[in-house]
Order: structure tokens, then sequence, then C-alpha cells
């Protein structure tokens, strides 16, 4: 790994192993704890819920390999990547799930779950109405409803009560998880991040799948190792990525081997999936439903204002981000909605874009001549 | 099975009279400043009765059928696309904002005159773009204010007094957002007229397409885009509701009479998604088969508010005041209103196509249909969502399915050529002859 | 009775003159922009191929995208009656067809008598298989037949963007930069271009025997690489582009 020269490798092994033999990592906690496993969508499931069931929570993401299997199932002017999720059941690669959940938020990851449940049989699905008027004060009262449903639903299935003191439980590992992952994400603020864009996203795709004590164990020996891990790499352009899913590691080491290093990021699989905690509540599931609706938006819910405007800039600012590199899964229509309104603030806060469009395989060499011609311009830009 | 015309036919004597409402609530929209009135812009499935509360001189922009008229409008159409495009906005949205909001950036009415910028913005939301269809709206025209109703609580099937609750809550926050934004008073009265109107017009709509059940079918679906369209733009009014209890009348006598909508109809069909407005043509090709569409649930449901029947039909919901319920507050107006919006069928495939399978096939099963064209519709994520597990599921029901690509509001995306081909061999496999 | 089947498609024109079921006398031609033109030139073409005149045969039939605008005759199949009815007479065990050609592929499902059951086209996103193919032999400087044995030389299996040609063709540049073999960039090419076309066969389910037609059934890396994906043993004609105008002969003839 060319990108990587300068740093350790084995500080990240674990968080890397992790995500390439995910599905190893599912059979073998199966195995050792004999709690079940139930594959989600969207990260706005309330994954503290089924945590605390003794549920481990997987999210099902795509495999970035051409596949000739959902054209049955998917109309193709939805985004590749629902096509891909999907691809990953009908050809079986999660054959270790025992129920698949999703949170109502865009049309197209809907139908990997929707198709999923018909053609790739389990034993459990739940479809949770997660509202998408977060900015509404009845969103929260609406979801702890929604959320006793689920909760029901699963003490159903698995003959047995969820504990208000296992919830309580679940609540703290995970806010523990988040804030972890704040801290190691903080360190990027730094003038030489000890960690590259694409060893952060290795650490959060890690952290959706795989328990997430285990997790904290690692990431509490990850902070102590980054206090003391010397880099003699450049960090070179400070840029963002922002825009819809995205586990595109090949990319962000693309990006990363030209002469810059990502600081920080919008994304579900970055910062969006654990930016804000938990708060302390009476009411357990009151405490959780607060945290989804008013945890930062995927752009299907944010509305009527654009609260991920001031947000992003805030980041942009936080980690002195030099430039950002808008990207989207092709046909995702939240985030092309946004992408006009975002890049101009962006554009008018002194932040130049680079806006590309992803596929389940992305033409790796075309876009590397972009981000060197871009990066190139941000370099011109700091000398005059 | 001989392709010779069997059925007498004769025009729809409403047909006038349905034009002329139609550009009537557009001039109304254009001119309503002029009369002192106020101008919401807002979609066709929002709960428009709401802001009738503001007075009776308020009217409405409804912006998918606005978007439609442009696509019916091809040299115009073109030029909004390419508006649109132009400003940043990608080519797979929907196909209707891309008119619409190419509309405002030219600023021309399609009828006519500048664009008339709306006073505010009234939506609910339900697919993963609707409440940001307007962030766009009032991006480009300077900042409108902005209130959406979610409406995503999960199918009627579930229904459940916590999400009947949600909606209405959102209501009562709306009415007081309509009072600080316009500093008009709300009158309750005028909302329970408006809701009373619309539970009208809704289950009466779906009535008229029950009588479509009938061999021959009285109506064929190009004919029936005219006469729906009414349900998109006013469905609150009573002009609506006077209109569709004329035109249910009509129905019926052509039932009684054995009027058929096209002589020789020996293949019924139905089609999904909205068409391609700016080739309905493809209706009169069929036609040379013997073949009609009698509707869809797009044409049925998207208006339509239906029931199950005690005989386990389908057909048009009660209304509350058919039930002898008395309206008399305005939470109780609001809480029927929502009840009767969440069983909206067009509203239940949104959270799984199995569900709007299942409807399909019903349809396909009392209608006494032979066929489904499926529209896999680049313009719409909303309704072509699933439509792929509808093809299997029709499939595995025993009924021809003909799919077919295309974009209700983008000629560019719409291979006329292409879809009559596929549309030829869909006959062949059907045994129909020209 | 002599037929005469005139298939008009996007690139070519293809007519077949047959007598009983036996062909009689075949042509193709480019269809360039005067089609009436170039389909009597195929006419023409295949009466002298066959030794016959114009007035041998009884009936004429006309198919292919192009059918509508046929100037020797009016009565016309479509390509995927046609299709069927070809493949079923040429291989009686077929029940599925698949006909790959400069623009379009088509899946067809069929019974014993060449009956159309099903049918899909493929959806835009992957549309222009053959055209793709053959733009990308360019890029490797090499004819479509070349292009065939080269990807049958790779050992190794590189990823490829299938559903859109666009992205497809800028991997191919990548790909071409980063000094990846010929072989394997070939094998690419037609593996992303297969692929495509096995996901419409996926839509409308298949049923064996698996009868591949249509000019791009001609490259044998491409049919190497539907077999591969499909997992099953696929059926080349020995004139696969024939056999739609061979079907529409066949149909006058009933």
């Amino acid at each position: 790994m060319a990108s990587q020269v300068g740093l350790d490798q084995e500080t990240f092994e674990t968080f890397r192993n992790w995500r390439i033999k995910r599905a190893e990592y599912a059979k073998q906690w199966k195995e050792r704890t004999g709690g079940k496993i139930i594959g989600y969508f969207c990260t706005y499931v309330p994954e503290e819920l089924l945590y605390a069931a003794g549920i481990l929570p997987v999210r099902i993401l795509g495999s970035h390999e051409v596949q000739d299997v959902t054209e049955p199932h998917i109309f193709a002017m939805f985004c590749p990547f629902c096509r891909d999720c999907l691809a990953q059941g009908l050809k079986g690669r999660f054959d270790y799930l025992d129920g698949i959940t999703i949170a109502q938020s865009c049309l197209h990851i809907r139908q990997s779950y929707t198709s999923w449940e018909k053609h790739v049989p389990v034993d459990f699905s739940y479809y949770l109405p997660m509202p998408h008027h977060v900015q509404s004060k009845h969103a929260v009262p609406f979801l702890i409803k929604e959320l006793e449903l689920f909760k029901a639903k699963l003490e159903q299935w698995l003959g047995r009560k969820i504990e208000d003191k296992a919830i309580e439980e679940a609540v703290e590992i995970y806010n523990r998880n988040r804030q972890l992952m704040w801290r190691v994400f903080e360190l990027r603020q730094g003038e030489s991040p000890p960690l590259t864009g694409e060893e952060a996203m290795e650490v959060v795709l890690s952290s959706q799948m795989v328990d997430k004590r285990e997790h904290n164990a690692a990431l509490e020996k990850l902070l102590g190792r980054l206090a003391e891990r010397t880099t003699d790499r450049p960090t070179g352009t400070r840029l963002m990525i922002l825009g819809s899913e995205d586990d595109d590691i090949e990319f962000i080491r693309m990006v990363e081997s030209c002469g810059a290093t990502f600081v920080i990021d919008d994304h579900c699989t970055g910062t969006r999936y654990f930016w804000n905690n938990v708060e302390p509540n009476s009411n357990q599931l009151a405490g959780i439903a607060e945290r989804y609706v008013k945890r930062v938006p995927c752009p299907s819910k944010d509305w009527p204002e654009r609260t991920r405007v001031p947000h992003v800039l805030e980041l942009a600012r936080k980690y002195d981000v030099q430039g950002a590199i808008v990207m989207q899964q092709k046909f995702c229509d939240p985030h092309e909605i946004d992408t006009p309104a975002l890049t101009k603030a962006l554009n008018d806060a002194g932040i130049k874009t680079l806006f590309l469009e992803f596929d389940v395989t992305v033409p790796i060499g075309q876009f590397k001549v972009r981000v060197e011609a871009f990066l190139e311009m941000l370099q011109e830009d700091d000398l005059f | 099975m001989s392709n010779k015309a069997k059925y007498k036919t004769a025009p729809l004597k409403c047909w006038k009279k349905a034009k002329e409402l139609r550009l009537k609530y557009y001039d109304d929209y254009a001119k309503a400043h002029e009369r002192g009135g106020l101008r919401w812009a807002g979609g066709a499935w929002t709960f428009s009765a709401i802001p009738s509360g503001l007075g009776e001189d308020v009217v409405s922009l409804t912006s998918e059928p606005y978007g439609a008229s442009i696509a019916y409008n091809k040299e115009f159409s073109l030029r909004c696309l390419e508006a649109t495009e132009k400003k940043g906005y990608a080519r797979d949205l929907c196909s209707y904002m891309r008119n619409y909001w190419g509309s405002i950036l030219l600023d021309e009415y399609v009828f006519g005159g500048p664009f008339p910028k709306p006073d505010f913005l009234w939506q609910d939301h339900i697919c993963c773009s609707h409440a940001k269809w307007y962030q766009v709206v009032s991006d480009l025209e300077g900042g409108i204010p902005h209130f959406c109703i979610d409406v995503a609580v999960g199918p009627y099937e579930e229904v459940a007094p916590h999400k009947v609750d949600y909606l209405v809550a959102q209501m009562h926050d709306g009415i007081e957002w309509l009072e600080k934004t316009t500093g008009r008073k709300y009158n309750d009265e005028l909302l329970i007229e408006a809701v009373k109107n619309e539970f009208r017009s809704t289950s009466k709509w779906a009535e008229i397409c029950a009588l479509n059940k009938n061999i021959p079918a009285p109506l064929e679906e190009k004919t029936m885009y005219s006469l729906y369209v009414l349900g998109t733009l006013n469905k609150h009014d009573k002009s609506t509701a006077d209109f569709y209890d004329e035109l249910r009348d009509e129905v019926q006598e052509r039932v009684a009479e054995g009027i058929a909508a096209i002589p020789n109809e020996r293949c019924r069909l139905m089609s999904d998604t909205q068409p391609p407005w700016g080739f309905l043509s493809i209706f009169r090709y069929m036609e040379q088969f013997g073949a009609l569409s009698v509707g869809s649930l797009y044409t049925f449901g998207l208006v339509g508010i239906w029931e199950d029947k005690p005989d386990g039909t389908w057909g048009p919901r009660t209304t509350p005041m058919d039930q002898g319920i008395e309206i008399k507050d305005r939470d109780q107006a609001l809480r029927l209103y929502a009840d009767w919006m969440l069983s909206k069928p067009e509203w239940q495939h949104f959270y799984s196509p199995h569900i709007k399978t299942e409807m399909m096939i019903r349809i396909a099963k009392e209608w006494h249909l032979d066929g489904v064209m499926l529209h896999y519709n680049r313009g719409c994520e909303g309704l072509s969502v699933g439509i792929a597990e509808n093809r299997l599921g029709l499939i595995e029901a025993g009924y021809p399915v003909m799919a077919f690509e295309g974009n209700m509001g983008d000629e560019r995306e719409f291979d006329e050529a292409r879809v009559k081909d596929r549309f030829d061999a869909f006959m062949e496999t059907l045994d129909m002859k020209k | 009775m002599i037929t005469a089947g005139i298939d008009i498609g996007a690139k070519t024109i293809k007519v077949v003159l047959a007598e009983d079921g036996k062909v009689l006398g075949k042509s193709r031609v480019l269809a360039g922009i005067d089609t009436a033109a170039a389909t009597q030139t195929a006419l023409d073409e295949a009466l002298a191929n066959a030794g016959l005149t114009k007035e041998k045969v009884d009936r004429f039939m006309a198919t292919g995208t192009g059918r509508k605008d046929c100037a020797i005759t009016d009565r016309e199949i479509t390509e995927v009656g046609a299709a069927a009815k070809g493949a079923v007479h040429i291989h009686k065990a077929c029940r599925s067809v698949v006909d790959v050609g400069a623009e379009e592929g088509r899946m067809v499902r069929c019974n014993e008598r060449g009956k159309v059951i099903d049918f899909a086209y493929n959806e835009k996103c992957a549309a222009g298989a053959g055209t793709f193919a053959e733009g990308m032999a360019r890029a490797l400087q090499v004819t479509v037949e070349e292009l065939g044995s080269l990807a049958l030389q790779s050992k190794e299996a590189v990823q490829m963007n299938a559903q859109c040609a666009v992205f497809a063709e800028s991997e191919v540049v990548t790909l071409i930069h980063n000094k990846t073999p010929r072989e394997a960039i070939a094998r690419a090419v037609l593996d992303a271009t297969a692929s495509r076309i096995i996901s419409m066969v996926r839509k409308v389910g298949f049923e064996k025997d698996f009868v591949l037609i249509g000019g791009v059934a001609l490259n044998p890396g491409f049919v190497k690489a539907m077999k591969r994906g499909l997992e099953s043993d696929v059926y080349v004609p020995e004139d696969p582009e024939y056999i739609g105008a061979l079907g529409a002969a066949l149909a006058a003839a009933e």
C-alpha cells in the first residue's frame, strides 16, 4: 500500500481484519455467545435496543463486485449501493443472519430490505417507520411509541423481556463507543493527523460490524498507540469528504496517495453514525428516540431547514479543511437535491469542491486525474 | 377473437366541463393576487383542505400536475429541463419538479405570462424527496415560508392511534403556522366544509373507477387522466366534488346502456405509474389491437379512497357523513382527515412492493384483466419503487406483464417507436392481431 | 412455398430465403442511411445467392427494429417472435433465446412451437452491448473478432462496471494506463457485456436449452463469458445473426 508510506500497518490491522472478514467474525461471535445476529440496512436503526436484547446488529453493506442477480428485483434507476447490498443477500453472503431490519429513510435502500425479506427468508424482519419530520417536536413522542412496538416484536420473537437495565447498559456501551470515536476523530484536527482518512474509515466501518464491547476495547488500545504514533507521512492538502453511503476504501486510498489527507467526513459510514450520544433519560426508549431524531440527519430527513449545511461548515472550520470532495451514489435523490445548496455554501465559505458520482466500482484512473487537477488547483490557491 | 367493433360508443358529455374546470384552476391561481387572494404551492397529495380555512380566496398550484402540463408541451418542457440542469440539478431527479423548477427559472407560466410566485408552501412527505422539492422552490424564489407534514407512519393495515396523533399534531402546528405566516385568522367552518368536500370527491372518484369493472369498460385510461386530474388539483373544492357526482351519473348511464370506451374491446389491461405525458398517443395505438387500459392503481388510488365492501370487493370508502358522523370541531375534522388520507391506496406501496402487488392482483381479478403494462418510470422514484418486484408477483399470479421504460415528464427518456415495438411483441404473446 | 424473411436491424439488414424450413439463400448488408435501398440490395443479393428471381418468392415477412419501414412488404413479426421461431427451428430443444445485437439485447422464453411466453429487453442503462464491445475493441486496437480470441487467452479476471457502458469505458482507460495486459482487459470487457445480458436473462428466468443469437454471438470470448456467468451450456447456431430473418421467413409460410 503505497499510500501508507511512513505509517505502521499493524495499528489498524484489527479494524481492517474485522471489516474484511466480517462474515467470519459474525459466525465466530455466534458460536461464542449463542446470540442472534440481525442485519440492518440504515444507521437510523436503534442498535441499542437490539444490543440490549443480546443481539449483534451488523450493517449490511455491499461488496464492490460486479453482479448480475438484482435486475429482476430492483429497477436500474435506483442507486448502485442498494443493488449491491441486495446482491449480498441473494448470493448467500449473509447466511448467518437470523433477521433483518430497516429504519425508514430513503426509497432506494428500502428495496434491498423488501426484496431480501421475500427472496432471502430469515426468521425475523421488521420495518421501523422512523419519522421523517425530525425537525418537528412531535417526532420524538411518535418514535417512542414505535420503539415500544419494535421492542414488543423483538420480545415476542426472542420469547423473553428486554429489561430496562439491559437497555441502560447497551446505551452506555454505545455511548462509550461514540465518545471513543470522537476522541479518535479529534486527533485529526491536529496539524499532522496521526491517522489517515482510510484508517478512519476502517475504524467506523468495523464498528458497524462487530460487538461494540470489543470495538471499545480496540479503540482504547488504539488511542494509546495513536498518542505515540509518529509519522513522517506528509499531511498534504486537508480534505473533507461528504455525501451518501461511502465505504469505497480504494478511492480514499487513491486520493491520499496524491498528496492529500482526509481529515473529516459527513457520511453515514463516518461521522453521522456516531456523532450524537443518547442523553440520560429515566425513560430509556425516550432517550433513544431523542438521539435518533436529533442526530445529524440524512438529507432525506433534513427539512424544512437544511441543518446539514451549518453542520458541515462547522466541521470544515474545526478540522481546518482546504477542499471538499462531494461524492454521491449514482441516482441518490436526497443528496442530489442538497448538492447545489451544499456546494454553494462550501464555496461561499472559501472551500472549493470536487463532485464525483460513485458506482459499485469506480473508474479509479479517471477519478485520479480529476483529483490531481483538483489538488493542484488548491495548492495553487495556497501559493498566491 | 375478432377485432371488429361490437359495442356502441359515444363521447363523454362531461369532457368539456372537466377541461374548463382545469383551465379555470390554473387561471385562478395566476389571478389570485389581483383579486386580493393568497397563493400557495404544494404537492397533489398534500392536505389541501387545510389552507382553505384561511379564506375562500386562497388558491393553490399543485406541482406534479403542473409539471405534467409542462411535459405535455414538449418544446417548453425541454427548455425547462435544460434550465434546471444548467442550475446544477441532476438529470435523474423527479421530472415533474425539473419541469416546474425550470418554469420558475425561466419565469414563464405554461398557461401564459410570468410565473406566479406562491405566498407559502404547503406540502406532505412520503417519498424521500417530497419536502425537499420545496427547499429548492424556496431557494429559486429567494425564500418562501415552507411547512410540510410527514405522513410516512406505515401502511394503513397497521394504523394505530399514535400514528394518527402524529399527523394531527403536525396539522395543528400547521394551522398555527398558517395564521402566523399569512396574518389571517383561521376559520374552522371553512376547514370542515373543505374536508367534507374532499371525502366526497375522493370517494366518488373510487366509485367511478369501480364502474370500469363492467365489460365493456365505459372509460379507458387516457380519458380518465383528464378526469382524475381535478382530484390532483382541487380535491377539497366543491366544484370537484360536484363534478364527480355528475360524472358518476353519466358513467353509470353508460354502463346501463352498454356504451363502451372503445368499440372493439377484447383485451383488458392496466398500466402502472404515471404515463409518459408527452406520448399519450400510445393508448390510441393500443386500441388498434382491441386493447385498452381500464385504469391502474395510479389512476384509481392516487385520488380515490377505497375500502373492502361486505361482498369482498373493492369499492369507494364510505364517507364519515354517510356514516352519520357530524363534524363539529377542528380536531375532529383533522383526525378524520388524517385517517382518511392514510388509507390512500397509492401510499401503501411505499412501505412494501408486496402490498402493491396484492392490490394489483386484486384489480386484475375484479376488473377482469388479460395483462398488465408496467411503466418503469425513470421520472418518479416514488411510484417506480419496487416495480420489479411487482412484475415478479404479477407473473407468479399468472398475469402476462409487459415492462417498458420511460419517463413521465422528460421526453428525452421516452422512445415511442421502441415502446410500440414492445407492445407489438406483447400483443403477439397474447395472440392479438391488429 | 418459398418465403423471404427480412430482418432490418439497427446496423445491418439480413435476408433469408426459405422453402419448407430449408434455407435457400441469405445475405447481409449494412443498413446505412437509405434503408429502402439497402433492403432492396439485401434482397437482390439473397435472391442471387439462392439462384432465384423475386417472382418465385410467394411471401415476404419483415422483422427487426426497422420492420415498419420495410418497402418490400407490410407483413411483419416482432423481432422477439422471429427470434423464438428461428431458434426453435434450428435447435428443437430451445426454450430460451438471447439475441444480442449492436444496440439491444433481448431475452425470450418460448415453448416447443416457438411461441413466445415471456420476454425482456435490456434496461436503458445497460444498452448498447454490441456497440460497446466494438468501441472497446477499437480502444485496444484490435477487431471485435480479435477481442474475443484475446479474451480467451486471459487467465486473469479483472472487475469492470457491468451496469453502465459509459462508466465501463472510463474503467478501460484506467486499465490501459495501469498497463493491465490486453488479454485481461479484453476479458473484462466481454465479462461486463455478458454480465449485463445475464442480468436481463435472470429477469425472465431461463429454461434449457439456451440459444444465443445475433451478431455478438460470433464472439467466442463473449460466448465463454455467458457460459461462465450462467453456469450453463449455451448453444450457438452456425449463422447466429441470421436467425431473426429465418424466423420471419418461417412465419411467412404459416
